[in-house]
């Protein structure tokens, strides 16, 4: 075992040795440099090991061969062991990723990062309080000497600011170690810790000065110009290592003081915390430059630290899990992301699109964004989860908020970010030179992120059961990316028919999860066979595919709520890729992500108050919540319908789905959105009926639902874009699922179980085809398609049937959903929202007729002369669903009828079976029987036109003279171009996108307010010393001034 | 007496933050600095005085009697370690100072706002 | 104005923190805590004479090795900083004619004062005094050298060369303390001596000499380096 100690004897041996060095020999100094770097990072990884595996005890390092107080000591403990091994990690990796900039500055500039990462080390190792202002001291002006890395003329300005601010700051320091020295007559930490000076006036003044200055070095909002121009001036290689290292250093300087003060204290690290994360998110939003971005990101993540160290007296034993899981996250992903700005290399956020060029990079970088913002798998969901968690057992709902509020602003800036990589053009002036050690440093981040994230998750309660056996598959997949389509879609459908007969097995007495699971996997077999007649490899889309139906199938397996929220999440990663695949999807995946991210929070919101109820883990928690209830129940549904997409967070989806790639259209709108139905109907069946805010609840929702038919339906008869027609109209029909189960009686659960299966295959079908039918006419709108039905006669029919599903016209399933569904309100009384519903319905039949009517119909047109029908791997799938819908329309029973027996658990049984006639108070139907009549009579028709046919005269479509002149827009010529304007007249008030001005107007105010308060930062560093001591004297006034 | 340097030694604390704060040429700006820097080393040796005693040097007086007479060496030695701190900023700040005189030709602090927001 | 009357508010305020510190502050009628252990024990643990020393460089020996560390960084950066390209030929700038009073003088008190600063580090633990004052007084000399000849170069090897030996031998003393005596920086692994003579204190005097020359090189480098970036480029 080498001695902590060595650590800085080594270093700053080397640092002098370096000095005797020529100053032409930087290879040699640039050896010695990492060779000391790779030397102290060993040390401090074999204290880790040696803590980890052999649990050895905590290790005092005494020096000058005296005890403290009388000298310096130092500790290596598990902790330190910890913080140090991250700290020397980021320093070596930092050296190798910085070595040419070293090089070409000097052998003095590696002295300085040799010096500057020890001080780190014995920052944190350190037991003596001006023995720590010492090092302090030194990390602060090696980091002033470091920016100046950079050979921007701005670095100067950036050092000086950081120099004049940090000088103040320690300046005051001083005063408070000599005051508690005099009040406790010690230095060491330990001591001055155990010797309750806040008793004293002089002594609470003291501790009140250590404290400012300590949580001044972790540069909080506002007070942090200073800081934040040293993120942006530095090279983006050091920056990271202020980030990872000086970050982790002083919050544990934070943590090491924290008795100091007791527990009075610990409410202004939370606030100050709370204000940093919010405000530097905020500034986050309004950022072009990527460095100064991360810069704030870093800082609003130091003050979401600092906020969980002032929460440690209620978040207990756990505190130390969730501030490591959460700074490690923040730690490797920030790291990364600085270093991938230096090979990026660009000014702007729009650059990073160059990414693109290298998609191995760009996964990095998506792995670094979903892990900042507590996606898993990473470590920081984990801390987050257990966070929200144990804040609301403390019924602590106001930290919750500010939290969950603080995490959503961040979503917003990183994920636009996120969006303008993916999606952007690939600028051309920006090369990306591959050069190992900027590279490899990145990868380690990234691994790094995976591998904690996987190790930290069994120690969350119900992590131990996660299943990443799928997550398995999809990175599986990701290896394979390289292969051609065929092959990748072959292994996909394999898998997962493989997972769904296994899952089967486990799913027996379940018939809920049965039916859901033969949605997410059945559907995801049909929608992938869509893909054999895609070509070349089709690179990244398995494996988000994939990943977005692991999480499907994680919801349904998931016995804890940390499982299913897991999975969820995992879903919405995977989905959120799928959906901006598409052309113009960038926007609509961003609003996609965004609500998305919101309705997750409500969700676990929702979980940590289910969770604080009973400190029950399984989702049965959702059967007793206790605490605030009807909140719960709110958030939860809220949550859920962020992805049914209701009325009010439904702006995302008609843009999402519609812009799509054709397969992934109905991936996400027949399948994924039964997640949140699923969400849903699990929710309710746990919140069950009689509560009074569930009640209410209940009541609410069946009017969402019912105004969301209306407008998604209205939505959809004034679209004449094709795909997105379709993407109101599942607006419309997730509308009615919603009110149908919101009425909770077997008879209204009944026809949400029909409509969610109809919807999933209809939808399907539909989309599928109307899709294939968009690439291959190369346009989505419909005036300019026509007259198909004889070239495309199997996608005709197809959609057809579908069409007929969705009208709920006799014989086939959809008049099931109607009948069960009128008979349901009607016993319910809900007559106000059943006649709204009533009226959306005959707006269905509009978009309907403009839907078939305009695509098959009508006149061929010139440039479609060609056209053939439609591939077959997208035919067979929509096919084998109408078998599906014949099936389910011919003999309902056999579905329904097991589906109302495992309802009448929950509910009064409201309809009975005799043969395959159903029975309701009402009346009765019979689906096989109306199946047989109107077959039969269907059949003796078309024999009777077959018969007749001979005397049928056809018309060519030329057989006619055309007036006049070829009109200037040729969509008017066409016959449903606009067809429903008088309609417009009447009622298109109702489609004002009131909704959309909304959220705009709340996106704009958000935009709005960072950018006024952003004006703080007016880059005098004046100023920023006036901010500093501003901070001081406010903090002063309100914690000890009597104000 | 030792009230009337503590005071004094908080006064220069003041003083050099007024500079710090209220100056607009740089070299003024780092002076206010070592102002701020003096008065906090007064505090700090004060704060060690003892009522009456001599230096921590024991030539003429004997260790034994090192107790009863003479001031607490503890913050002496912190000072020694603050002054020389101080004196590397300083220096610190005086080079960036010229830089970045050479590189705008002015001292003036309004004029160093390249970075900002 | 308004800004001043901002300035004069926050430190208005930062002075009810100071007064809060006043009024709790009694004076100290006896040596309490750490400086009576230091005062008891001191001479019989360290052997240093100056109770200052025998904390600075022992006791506290850790913040010290710091303190060197932080002159050495400053000088390190300023030497990155300053650091002129390579191709970039310096010409001499204009100085003015220095008075014929401060060029003499300085060939005799040079010499006086790089004693004293000498005499300074080495009776460090004795008198008050000590490695940084010593190195201090010998920068002074340098300073003084430079104003009698600006145009003077300081060979930045020599000044590096004694900076860098003196930081490795204060390192190499403080792991000596590991190995002979009871931990890093222990001073304990010469003989502690005679109290009060000047082979006393154990490694006290020793490390001593060694900051003394480094900070004194240290001093005289960034004096320098300074001067030498003074030589502008026309423009």
């Amino acid at each position: 075992m080498v001695a902590p100690i060595y650590i800085i004897a080594v270093a700053l041996g080397l640092a002098f040795l370096l000095g005797l060095l020529k100053s032409s020999s930087t290879n040699l100094g640039s050896l010695l440099m990492l060779a000391g770097l790779a030397f102290i990072a060993f040390v401090s990884g074999q204290w880790l090991y040696e803590f980890l595996i052999n649990g050895r005890a905590t290790e005092m390092i005494f020096t000058a061969g005296f005890k403290p107080p009388f000298s310096i000591n130092l500790r290596m403990g598990m902790q330190e062991a910890l913080l140090t091994t991250m700290i020397n990690a980021a320093g070596l990796l930092s050296g190798l990723y910085l070595i040419d900039t070293l090089k070409k500055t000097g052998i003095n500039s590696m002295t300085v990062l040799l010096v500057f990462v020890m001080s780190l080390n014995v920052i944190v190792m350190t037991r003596d309080i001006f023995n720590l202002f010492v090092f302090l001291e030194i990390s602060s002006i090696a980091t002033a000497g470091l920016v100046l890395l950079s050979s921007k003329g701005n670095a100067f300005q950036a050092g000086m600011k950081y120099l004049i601010a940090t000088g103040i700051i320690s300046g005051l320091f001083l005063i408070g170690i000599i005051f508690s020295y005099l009040y406790a007559g010690s230095l060491n930490i330990d001591e001055l810790n155990a010797a309750h000076i806040m008793d004293i006036k002089g002594g609470a003044i003291a501790i009140f000065i250590i404290y400012v200055s300590v949580i001044l070095e972790l540069k909080p909002f506002p007070a942090n110009g200073w800081g934040i121009d040293v993120y942006t001036a530095a090279k983006p290689g050091f920056s990271a290592l202020i980030s990872s290292g000086t970050a982790t250093a002083g919050l544990y300087v934070a943590y090491k003081l924290l008795p100091l003060g007791g527990e009075t204290w610990l409410p202004y690290f939370t606030i100050i915390g709370a204000i940093t994360f919010i405000g530097s998110n905020l500034m986050g939003t309004r950022q072009q430059n990527p460095n100064r971005l991360l810069g704030y990101s870093s800082i609003s993540q130091v003050g979401l630290l600092l906020m969980i160290l002032g929460l440690s007296n209620q978040l207990g034993d756990n505190t130390l899990f969730i501030a490591f899981s959460i700074l490690i996250s923040h730690y490797a992903a920030k790291a990364g992301l600085f270093w991938l700005s230096g090979i990026v290399k660009s000014q702007n956020l729009e650059g990073w699109a160059v990414l693109r060029k290298q998609p191995f990079m760009l996964f990095l970088f998506g792995t670094f964004i979903f892990a900042l913002i507590g996606f898993p798998p990473f470590p920081s969901f984990f801390g987050k989860w257990q966070l929200i968690m144990e804040l609301a057992t403390q019924e602590n709902y106001l930290w919750m908020t500010l939290i969950l509020t603080g995490s959503f602003i961040e979503a917003i800036y990183l994920f636009k970010w996120l969006g303008f990589a993916i999606k952007l053009d690939v600028p051309s002036n920006i090369v990306m030179k591959f050069e190992w050690n900027k590279y490899l440093p990145v990868y380690l981040m990234a691994l790094t992120l995976y591998v904690i994230g996987f190790y930290v998750s069994p120690m969350v309660e119900g992590g131990a059961f996660i299943n990443y056996i799928p997550l398995l598959f999809v990175l599986a997949l990701f290896a394979l990316d390289f292969l051609p389509v065929f092959v990748k879609n072959t292994i996909s459908i394999a898998g997962i028919i493989y997972y769904m007969v296994d899952l089967f097995s486990q799913l027996e007495n379940d018939l809920m999860r049965q039916i859901f699971a033969v949605i997410f996997l059945g559907g995801a077999v049909l929608t992938l066979m869509a893909g054999y007649n895609k070509k070349g490899t089709r690179a990244g889309f398995y494996p988000m595919a994939l990943m977005m139906f692991a999480g499907l199938t994680g919801i349904i397996e998931a016995n804890s709520m940390l499982e299913f929220f897991f999975s969820w999440e995992i879903m919405t990663a995977g989905s959120y890729f799928l959906i901006i695949r598409g052309k113009r999807s960038m926007p609509h995946g961003y609003s996609y992500m965004l609500f998305s991210i919101g309705g997750a929070y409500a969700l676990l919101f929702g979980f940590a108050l289910a969770y604080a109820s009973g400190l029950d883990t399984t989702i049965a928690a959702l059967g007793h919540i206790t605490q605030l209830t009807t909140l719960a129940y709110t958030l939860l549904a809220v949550g859920f319908m962020t992805k049914t997409a209701s009325l009010g967070l439904h702006i995302w989806l008609p843009g999402a789905h519609g812009e799509a790639e054709s397969d992934v259209s109905p991936m996400v709108s027949a399948i994924l959105l039964k997640a949140g139905v699923f969400g849903l109907m699990l929710l309710f069946l746990y919140m069950g009926t009689g509560t009074e805010g569930g009640d209410k609840l209940l009541y609410v929702l069946g009017w969402v639902g019912a105004l969301t038919t209306l407008v998604g339906n209205l939505g959809a008869v004034f679209q004449e874009d094709a795909k997105r027609l379709l993407a109101y109209s599942s607006i419309g029909q997730l509308g009615y699922i919603l009110f149908a189960v919101s009425i909770m009686t077997q008879l209204g659960w009944l026809a949400g179980f029909t409509y969610t299966i109809n919807h999933f295959m209809f939808k399907a079908i539909l989309f599928l085809v109307i899709g294939g039918i968009v690439v291959k006419l190369g346009t989505h709108n419909m005036y300019e398609m026509g007259g198909m039905i004889k070239k495309m006669p199997f996608s005709f029919i197809a959609v057809l049937i579908s069409i007929i599903v969705i009208g709920g016209i006799p014989p086939l399933s959809g008049f099931a959903g109607k009948w069960l569904f009128y008979h349901a309100i009607i016993q319910k009384g809900w007559y106000f929202q059943g006649a709204v519903i009533f009226f959306a319905g005959i707006i269905a039949f509009l978009y309907l007729f403009k839907l078939i009517h305009s695509v098959f119909l009508g006149q061929l047109k010139d440039n479609h002369r060609n056209m053939k029908e439609i591939s077959p791997w997208i035919l067979i799938p929509s096919y084998l669903l109408i078998i599906g819908i014949m099936i389910f329309s011919a003999f309902p029973q056999k579905i329904l009828q097991p589906i109302g027996e495992m309802l009448s658990v929950y509910f009064p049984e409201s309809l009975h079976w005799e043969g395959t006639k159903a029975y309701t108070s009402l009346g009765y139907w019979d689906g096989t029987t109306i199946m047989i009549v109107v077959m039969t009579a269907f059949i003796l028709l078309l024999g009777w036109l077959v018969l007749m046919s001979k005397k049928i005269k056809k018309v060519e479509q030329f057989n006619i003279v055309y007036a006049a002149e070829r009109p200037f827009r040729p969509e008017t010529t066409h016959v449903s171009y606009n067809i429903y304007a008088g309609y417009k007249k009447a009622v298109g008030f109702l489609v004002t996108p009131v909704v959309e001005i909304f959220w705009d107007s709340m996106s704009a105010l958000l935009f709005d307010f960072a950018g006024w308060l952003r004006r703080i930062y007016s880059g005098n560093m004046q100023n920023y010393a006036l901010h500093v001591v501003l901070f001081i004297v406010v903090f002063y006034l309100i914690a000890l001034g009597g104000l | 007496m030792e009230y009337i340097i503590l005071i004094s030694g908080f006064l220069l604390v003041l003083i050099g933050l007024w500079g710090i704060l209220s100056q607009k040429n740089l070299i003024k700006i780092i002076l206010g600095f070592t102002v701020f820097n003096t008065g906090i080393n007064i505090v700090m040796v004060t704060v060690g005085y003892v009522k009456g005693k001599t230096a921590p040097i024991l030539d003429v007086i004997s260790p034994e009697e090192a107790l009863t007479s003479i001031v607490d060496p503890v913050p002496q030695a912190l000072v020694l370690t603050a002054i020389v701190i101080g004196l590397g900023v300083t220096a610190l700040m005086l080079v960036y100072a010229l830089k970045l005189y050479q590189d705008k030709k002015t001292l003036d602090i309004n004029n160093f706002k390249d970075l900002k927001w | 104005m308004i800004k001043k009357l901002l300035i004069v508010g926050l430190l208005t305020g930062l002075a009810f923190m100071f007064y809060g510190l006043l009024i709790s502050y009694n004076g100290n009628e006896t040596l309490t805590g750490l400086g009576s252990y230091y005062a008891q024990n001191g001479a019989r643990e360290v052997g240093a004479a100056n109770l200052v020393s025998a904390i600075v460089v022992t006791y506290r020996g850790l913040d010290t090795l710091g303190e060197v560390t932080i002159l050495f960084l400053a000088a390190a950066i300023i030497g990155f900083v300053l650091k002129l390209k390579k191709d970039e030929v310096v010409e001499a700038r204009p100085v003015r004619e220095t008075s014929e009073l401060l060029t003499s003088a300085s060939q005799v008190i040079v010499p006086v004062i790089f004693l004293v600063g000498v005499y300074i580090f080495i009776n460090g633990h004795l008198t008050p005094g000590g490695g940084f004052q010593g190195g201090a007084v010998i920068a002074s000399g340098v300073l003084l050298m430079l104003l009698a000849n600006p145009t003077m170069h300081i060979s930045h090897n020599i000044v590096a060369t004694i900076e860098s030996i003196s930081g490795i031998a204060f390192v190499a003393i403080g792991i000596l303390g590991i190995v002979l005596a009871g931990g890093f920086l222990d001073n304990r692994l010469l003989p502690l001596g005679e109290f009060g003579t000047l082979l006393s204190a154990g490694a006290i005097p020793l490390i001593y000499i060694f900051i003394g020359l480094k900070v004194g090189a240290e001093l005289s480098n960034i004096i320098g380096t300074i001067s030498y970036n003074q030589n502008e480029k026309p423009n």
